[in-house]
This record gives structure tokens, C-alpha cells and sequence, in this order.
């Protein structure tokens, strides 16, 4: 076959640099220890940090530990928040012969009025009373500086309120006037009997310049990355009941991935491919959940271009920092807390400077002992998070002149949608694949 | 106010439990280390060479309790230290050192206990 060299079209490269060491579970193993530690270095770490923006913020007022209030005495005090919440499910719930407080509000949403939240630090614990802290904006294992004083009845009357913010931003490069695209998609579910694999495959065509005319092929050319941000396959419920398989059961229960390996030893033949694990994907349960197995793709790992990663997953291409995870730790502050939209979840874990701050209350985590992994250092230019019902996306900027765009990549096996970042100006569009037509 | 009588009580408890435990004997010095750390350092340094583990073993107790290096369940004396250190909270070098030496228990005071 004989190929035209002027019409050749060569793909744009970037500089990838994976971030991903610190949620890499490497020699930890566990030996009994308990979520204390893990609460215990989050304190340590947020409260160093927010010690030292106390004096920018109200230099006037004392510190006090929990201990050390006294009433009417106005003080700033830093601890762990804790949200006491009526509905929120316990286990024990089954064995106490009360019936349960009431009725859900919102499905899968615990939120009550009387909810109210619980500063505690080293020393002790003070319930947080007063309207400029909304205990529905917030949510237990955040760490916060509260202004105010402690009131007769022994609670802490909150005026003010301290959160660490955006941190700070590497520069983004200058622009070059160049182009380069990264395509997010998520909720892939190659195995659901509902989902329709043509999608998929106009998808992997189009990333790899199989589709359309040389202006569209110019266009698939600069796209230097594609990342999947979870739940790529579906393995059938019905086979995992805890019997033992079947030897045609265990062909089903691995046929899925076998597919996934086909589609993605495409993709990974033409451009870079990170892969993320999230919660329905055959990876461990809890945060940072590790990197899937190479063996489970024996076609596409045999490529560099292909990077098996964790979740939460971190890196930089030609210095623009990119941050997300699956997913799972937006779905979780959504049960305990309330926003107008997931955008805003997300804005606030940032600001938080936090990654999942409800881990390890209400989401699996690992049981760090001298560190917080989802503490955010360094502020990423893109924060994206899988498996979610629609696509949004939004600018925020930062008091220091950062700028982030945050994505919400919607399931890709119920919407066909898949989203697209254009690395040179941070100005994102949603890829649609239709394969029905109306007749 | 509340964590001093704590910690005073959790003293109290465990020098009921040595008494009818093998240490008695430190019994006598222990009372004053408790007022000033930094005298049980010293008396603590002074025995290094004698073995007399059940000083250090006060020395290391006092460590555990001390909640200003974070929690001591679950995990090692020495890993709870290189925590401390790595955090820049400048745990004692005393510590570190006893637990190098490998003749005293590697776990804290609570382990196996709760």
C-alpha cells in the first residue's frame, strides 16, 4: 500500500510527567492501625498550614486550642470538624430496638435540619453554634479555622470562618498558539447489555484519526492524551453471589475486559492512554484505589503509550498539572452535604484543599499512618472527576491568580459524550457520538 | 484541664498495674520525672549504661502518652517517632535511641491491651 508522504498528518507530542507517587501504596501494609492516625496527620498538616494564615487574616485575635477557651473571650481556633447527623446510616442501627429517626428528605441524601457540626482537636471537642457556618456546606474530616467565642451554655458561637483555600499555582507555560487536546471519557461499561459498543468504537476512531475527512483528521492529530476516569467495565452482578463459578461463568466474567483490552490496544497504538480505575472496576474498594493489573490487558500493555494509574490521579503534560479522580469522592460529599450543582462540590474540595475530606468517615480509605494523601499541595490547572450524570464545566479563579477548570465527565455508556480540553487556552467542549437516528 | 486529670489518672492506673506487676523497684524515682520531663531525661540518660530497662520503659511510656505526636495505637514505638520527626515535631532523642538499642518493646504501652 502506497501512502502519500505529503498528506501524512503527524500527531502533536506533549510532556507527560506522572504525580501519582503519593497515592501509590507501595511498602504500607496493614498491622492494625486505625483511621486516629490518618485524622491525626490531616490536623497536623491543615492546622500548620492554617496557623500561618491566621496572622494575614486577623492578626488581632488569639489562638486557642478547644481547651484553652474561655467564655466571651473572642479567639481563633482550629480543629477537625465533625457533622452530627440524625440520618446518616450506622450499623448499629439494626440492632437498637428504636425504629430509625425518620424518613430520608432526599434519596440518598442524609441532610436533617438538626444536623450540627463539632470542632475537635487534641484536646477536645466544642459544638459549633451560629449562622455563618451552614452545616449543610459542610462535611466531617474538614479541617477550618473558626473565629469567635465560647458562649455560657459552653458551645462555641462561630462569627467567622477560615478555610485554606486555593494553594498556590505553578505558571501555566505561555501559550504557543498550538492546539493540543485531551480527551477525558468515563462510565465506559463495555459489558452492559445496555450500552452500545459503536459508540465506543466511533469514539476510539475518531481519537485515532480513523474518521472523516484530512480537515477531521487534522483536528484527531492534536489530541496528545486520552484519559479514562473510571468504571470502564461492567461485570454482571448476577455472578458474583459468592458461589463458586462455573467454568462459563468465569469466560463471562472476564469476556468484558477482553473487550476493553481490544478497544484500548487501539487506542493506545496512536496516542498516550491513562487508565483509572473507579468503583466498579476490578481494583480495591478504598482511596487511592491502585492501578489495575497489567495482566488484565495483555494487548494494550504491551504499548508504553499505556499507564495503568491510580485513583486519585495526578501529572503534568507540558507543565499544565492535571488532578481527578473517578469520581467517588464528589458522589460522597453529594450524600452528606448539599450544592446546586457538582461543580461546586468540586470547587469546594479545592478550596478545602482537600481531595475527599469525608474519607475515611463515610468513604473507604486506606489507613495511613504518617500522611494525608489527598491533601492537595499544589493547586492543578485541571480538576476533572468521572462517572457523573451530565457534563459541566467552569472556570474558577483563585485569589492569587490561579486558574482552574473543572470538568464533569458524564458516564460515557448512557450518553455517548465524552469531553475534550484544549490544553492551550483551557477551554473545554463535549465530544457527542450518536448512533441512532430517527427514521 | 480535662486531658491533665486524664493523663494524671492513666499514671495512676499504671502504677497500680506495676505494683503488682515485676516493676516495682523505679518506683521511688519515678515520682520525679513525673513533675519535670526533663529530669526523667537525664535520670533516664544516667542509666543507659546499667540495664535498667524499667527507666526506660518509663521514658517510653511517657512518649506513648504524649499526645502531641499523634495516637501510639496500631502502630510501632519507632515508626510513631519517625512520624514525629518527619512532622518536625522534634520528638526526643532519648526515644529513638532506646528504641535502636532493640531491648526494650517495640509496641506501645496500649498494644494488645484495648
Amino acid at each position: 500500500m502506497e501512502v502519500d508522504t505529503e498528506s501524512n498528518i503527524q500527531r502533536k507530542q506533549s510532556i507527560y510527567q506522572s504525580m501519582d507517587e503519593s497515592f501509590e501504596i507501595q511498602k504500607e501494609m496493614y498491622r492494625g492501625q486505625q483511621y486516629s492516625q490518618i485524622y491525626f496527620a490531616r490536623l497536623h498538616l491543615m492546622r500548620t498550614l492554617l496557623y500561618s494564615l491566621v496572622p494575614n487574616w486577623k492578626p488581632h485575635l488569639p489562638v486557642c486550642t478547644v481547651l484553652g477557651l474561655e467564655e466571651g473571650k473572642e479567639c481563633i481556633i482550629v480543629g477537625t470538624l465533625y457533622k452530627h447527623m440524625k440520618l446518616k446510616p450506622s450499623i448499629l442501627d439494626e440492632y437498637s430496638k428504636e425504629k430509625s429517626a425518620g424518613p430520608l428528605v432526599k434519596p440518598h441524601n442524609f441532610i436533617h435540619p438538626d444536623d450540627h457540626l463539632v470542632l475537635e482537636d487534641e484536646s477536645g471537642r466544642v459544638k459549633l453554634r451560629g449562622n455563618v457556618l451552614l452545616p449543610s456546606v459542610y462535611v466531617t474530616g474538614l479541617v477550618v479555622a473558626l473565629h469567635g467565642k465560647e458562649t455560657g451554655a459552653g458551645d462555641f458561637w462561630v462569627e467567622d470562618i477560615l478555610e485554606a483555600g486555593l494553594p498556590n499555582q505553578i505558571a501555566l507555560p505561555l501559550k504557543s498558539g498550538e492546539d493540543k487536546y485531551v480527551v477525558f471519557v468515563s462510565g465506559l461499561s463495555v459489558g452492559n447489555s445496555g450500552s452500545n459498543p459503536l459508540q465506543f468504537q466511533l469514539l476510539v476512531d475518531h481519537v485515532t484519526g480513523h474518521l472523516g475527512d484530512e480537515t477531521e483528521q487534522s483536528i484527531a492529530a492534536q489530541i496528545v492524551q486520552v484519559v479514562i476516569a473510571g468504571n470502564s467495565v461492567e461485570i454482571p452482578l448476577g455472578l458474583l453471589n459468592g458461589q463458586n463459578l462455573a467454568s462459563k461463568d468465569q469466560s463471562k466474567l472476564s469476556e468484558p475486559i477482553k473487550e476493553l483490552d481490544i478497544l484500548l490496544t487501539q487506542i493506545a497504538a496512536g496516542v498516550p492512554l491513562d487508565i483509572m480505575p473507579g468503583p466498579n472496576d476490578p481494583a480495591n474498594f478504598s482511596l487511592p484505589q491502585q492501578p489495575l493489573h497489567r495482566c488484565l490487558f495483555p494487548g494494550s500493555s504491551a504499548y508504553n503509550t499505556f499507564r495503568s494509574c491510580p485513583n486519585p490521579h495526578s501529572f503534568e503534560l507540558d507543565n499544565v498539572r492535571f488532578l481527578g479522580t473517578s469520581g467517588q469522592n464528589i458522589d460522597d460529599l453529594e450524600k452528606y452535604s448539599e450544592a446546586k450543582d457538582k461543580l461546586e462540590f468540586m470547587e469546594r474540595t479545592l478550596r478545602w484543599r482537600h481531595i475527599s475530606p469525608t474519607a475515611p468517615n463515610t468513604l473507604g480509605c486506606y489507613p495511613f499512618t504518617d500522611r494525608d494523601p489527598f491533601f492537595i499541595e499544589s493547586c492543578p490547572h485541571v480538576y476533572f472527576i468521572g462517572n457523573q450524570d451530565k457534563y459541566a464545566t467552569r472556570l474558577i479563579k483563585g485569589s492569587e491568580g490561579q486558574v482552574v477548570r473543572l470538568i464533569c465527565i458524564p458516564r460515557f455508556g448512557e450518553t455517548g459524550i465524552a469531553v475534550v480540553l484544549n490544553m492551550g487556552n483551557l477551554e473545554c467542549h463535549a465530544l457527542s457520538f450518536g448512533t441512532e437516528f430517527s427514521s | 484541664m480535662a486531658s491533665s486529670t486524664r493523663g494524671g489518672d492513666m499514671k495512676g492506673f499504671f502504677r497500680q498495674r506495676k505494683k503488682s506487676g515485676a516493676i516495682a523497684k523505679p518506683k521511688g524515682k519515678k515520682s520525679s520525672p513525673k513533675h519535670s520531663p526533663s529530669a526523667s531525661f537525664e535520670i533516664a540518660s544516667l542509666h543507659i549504661n546499667d540495664d535498667y530497662d524499667e527507666n526506660k520503659e518509663v521514658l517510653l511510656r511517657q512518649f506513648d502518652m504524649n499526645m502531641a505526636y499523634g495516637p501510639c495505637l496500631g502502630m510501632t514505638r519507632l515508626a510513631r517517632w519517625e512520624r514525629a520527626h518527619s512532622l518536625g515535631l522534634n520528638p526526643p532523642e532519648d526515644v529513638e535511641r532506646f528504641l535502636r538499642e532493640a531491648k526494650v518493646r517495640p509496641d506501645c504501652l496500649w498494644d494488645g491491651r484495648v
